[in-house]
């Protein structure tokens, strides 16, 4: 039996080097090295704020509302953010979409128990509202347990998010200001609505 | 001066092919300095080796009517004044009107060079040492563009060949030789042409590609990218002692050759991290290939074939005509990939912002400079360290920024890599199409 010619080694090691560059660069994550994939828009995850009071409810609202209306709409939360972050006419299915995916925050909020009393949130809004200081003296001074039975926090945001003109305040995402300006006209609004709703229902 | 001419001359041809890559890392610094789009200035390489492509074989059949160290010299001198145009261009239009002319002149002297050098050093010892310098130069042009753009700047790339083209000017006039004869016709060598055309063009995806990724796509410095691409023309040289010492038949170097070309392509198509060391070994793998190839088949279309010149012609009309090719049909493929990466990158950025553990004023405001960024950047990978210097955080937020950038910024080399892979596997392809050229269709009997 005669012997393999040296040369042999040539494609015999070409070979091996290849395979093995392929199998250790595949073993070590090769071939999936990608952008992150968005995640199912329609399976619920969890939405935590690092801040608190108004600005945390709005940041775990506002998150929990856009997965639910990128659910609706086909898409992904981060596709349906990148829509909405460009100036521009809105489609009336993602403004409904929008507005739907607010109301099922609201709603899944309450169920977990996560929305806070509005005892919790008055400090807060005071200090920015518009209101005679005087009214605003008397409302600081009520007890957190009838601030809480006069206002209910779902009843007011569901209020506020029926208000909003959220046509208007989608086609420009970057006017920050206009954006605060119709937010606030539209709570204030819900807060009204609610204590008159309340009154009424009173016995 | 004796001594010298022989060093002279490689050095002239080592250079005149290293300028078919020099400039890919120079290419971002040419854009902004020079206003220009990415397809003008994708113009600048190809104009060069598209010229050079087609003007070897006319030149070459010119040399045979005058005297080689005159045509030589012209050549050179043609080479290097073009040269000090190219750095002094103050328009895109301008540089690569310049690069035409410096193609023009690299085509005369390479033909003449190699009629010089086999008159100084004797048939095979001159065409090794043509063959030697136009490997090296291929390999080493990508790394001493990078080094010098980001040591001084681009217009350094073309000012540092004057002096060494004015010193071989005089070396090409000391060669006295005749012009070659042209009474004797071999055919030429078809198949190893085209090998070597689509050896090129294969070659483009990792000598072109690769340098782009890593500084567009990962973000390296030029240096640092020169010095990592440093691994090809390193593993080229390492290709002839081991051929040497293995003697395989010609057709098993070069089928070896292109499978090393192709299985380097696929592991750059596939690292599994923006780390510089996953392309050390595909690199060394594309290294070996090109030695183990380009040099044998650059030997085989020339060696032994006459009038020589002309041969010479037709090897280096092939092989920068298949670079040309491997830009035709790679840079489409990458520039519309790099488009497509944009929506991904885009989505997992604003997934990675949103879930950010951020107070949610911090988080608008890194979208916002992201997006101021991302207009000022073209179409350019954005520039995340400058997008976050712009913001002013709380210092207890600053850790769980600083976490946001390096994962956005993973997201964006992801996106880049994942932009550059058809191209890598469509090299490696090509690479694959080469090795098929190597075999013999039967003989028909009869």
């Amino acid at each position: 039996m005669s012997a393999l010619p040296r040369w042999v080694g040539l494609p015999v090691g070409a070979v091996v080097a290849v395979g093995a560059l392929t199998g250790v660069q595949v073993a070590n994550g090769g071939g999936t090295y990608e952008p992150l994939r968005p995640a199912d828009a329609c399976v619920e995850r969890p939405v935590t704020s690092r801040a608190d009071g108004i600005d945390g409810l709005t940041e775990r609202l506002v998150l929990l509302g856009l997965a639910d209306a990128a659910c609706q709409l086909g898409a992904s939360r981060e596709a349906l953010t990148l829509e909405l972050a460009q100036t521009g006419g809105r489609t009336n299915a993602e403004v409904d979409a929008v507005r739907q995916g607010l109301l099922s925050a609201v709603r899944q909020m309450k169920a977990e128990g996560s929305l806070p009393p509005a005892s919790d949130l008055v400090d807060e809004a005071l200090a920015t509202a518009d209101l005679n200081g005087l009214l605003k003296r008397v409302i600081l001074a009520l007890p957190d347990s009838v601030v809480d039975s006069a206002l209910k926090t779902d009843d007011v945001l569901v209020r506020a998010i029926d208000d909003l003109d959220l046509r208007a305040l989608l086609s420009d995402p970057d006017d920050q200001r206009r954006l605060e300006q119709q937010v606030e006209v539209a709570v204030t609004q819900a807060v009204k609505d609610s204590l008159v709703a309340r009154l009424r229902g009173l016995p | 001066m004796r001594r010298a001419v022989a060093p002279l001359l490689a050095v002239t041809v080592a250079m005149v092919l290293a300028d078919s890559a020099v400039v890919t890392l120079a290419l971002p610094d040419i854009l902004r300095s020079l206003d220009a789009s990415v397809g003008q200035v994708a113009w600048v390489l190809i104009a060069y080796n598209l010229v050079l492509g087609l003007a070897a074989v006319p030149a070459a059949t010119t040399l045979s009517r005058v005297q080689p160290r005159m045509f030589s010299a012209v050549g050179i001198a043609v080479f290097a004044g073009s040269s000090v145009w190219c750095a002094t261009a103050d328009s895109i239009e301008v540089l690569i009107a310049a690069r035409c002319l410096q193609a023009v002149g690299g085509a005369l002297s390479l033909v003449a060079c190699l009629e010089q050098l086999v008159e100084e050093q004797g048939e095979r010892r001159g065409l090794a040492t043509w063959v030697t310098a136009g490997v090296i130069g291929t390999a080493a042009g990508p790394v001493v563009g990078g080094l010098l753009t980001q040591a001084i700047s681009w217009q350094a790339i073309f000012v540092v060949q004057v002096p060494l083209a004015v010193l071989a000017v005089p070396a090409a006039l000391s060669v006295a030789s005749v012009p070659p004869a042209d009474w004797e016709r071999h055919r030429p060598a078809v198949r190893a042409n085209v090998t070597l055309a689509l050896m090129s063009a294969a070659l483009t995806a990792a000598l072109f590609l690769l340098v782009l990724l890593l500084v567009e796509g990962w973000g390296r410095s030029p240096a640092a990218a020169a010095v990592t691409v440093s691994v090809v023309p390193v593993a080229a040289l390492a290709a002839r002692p081991l051929a040497h010492l293995l003697r395989p038949p010609p057709e098993v170097e070069v089928a070896v050759g292109c499978f090393l070309v192709a299985g380097g392509l696929l592991g750059l198509a596939i690292p599994p991290s923006a780390n510089l060391a996953w392309t050390v070994a595909p690199q060394a793998l594309v290294g070996l290939g090109l030695g183990l190839t380009v040099d044998r088949l650059t030997s085989h279309a020339i060696g032994m074939r006459l009038p020589r010149a002309r041969h010479a012609g037709w090897t280096i009309g092939a092989r920068h005509l298949g670079v040309v090719l491997g830009l035709a049909v790679l840079t489409p493929v990458f520039t519309a990939d790099l488009r497509d990466a944009q929506v991904p990158a885009q989505e997992a950025i604003t997934a990675l912002v949103l879930d950010a553990p951020l107070p949610p004023q911090d988080k608008i405001a890194v979208a916002q400079a992201l997006g101021r960024e991302l207009a000022t950047q073209q179409g350019q990978v954005p520039d995340l360290h400058r997008a976050f210097s712009t913001l002013d955080l709380d210092p207890e937020d600053r850790p769980a920024a600083a976490r946001l950038q390096s994962d956005l910024d993973e997201q964006l080399k992801r996106a880049a890599t994942w932009a550059f892979r058809d191209s890598f596997i469509i090299g490696a392809g090509i690479a694959l199409l080469a090795m098929l050229t190597l075999v013999r269709p039967p003989r028909r009997t009869s």
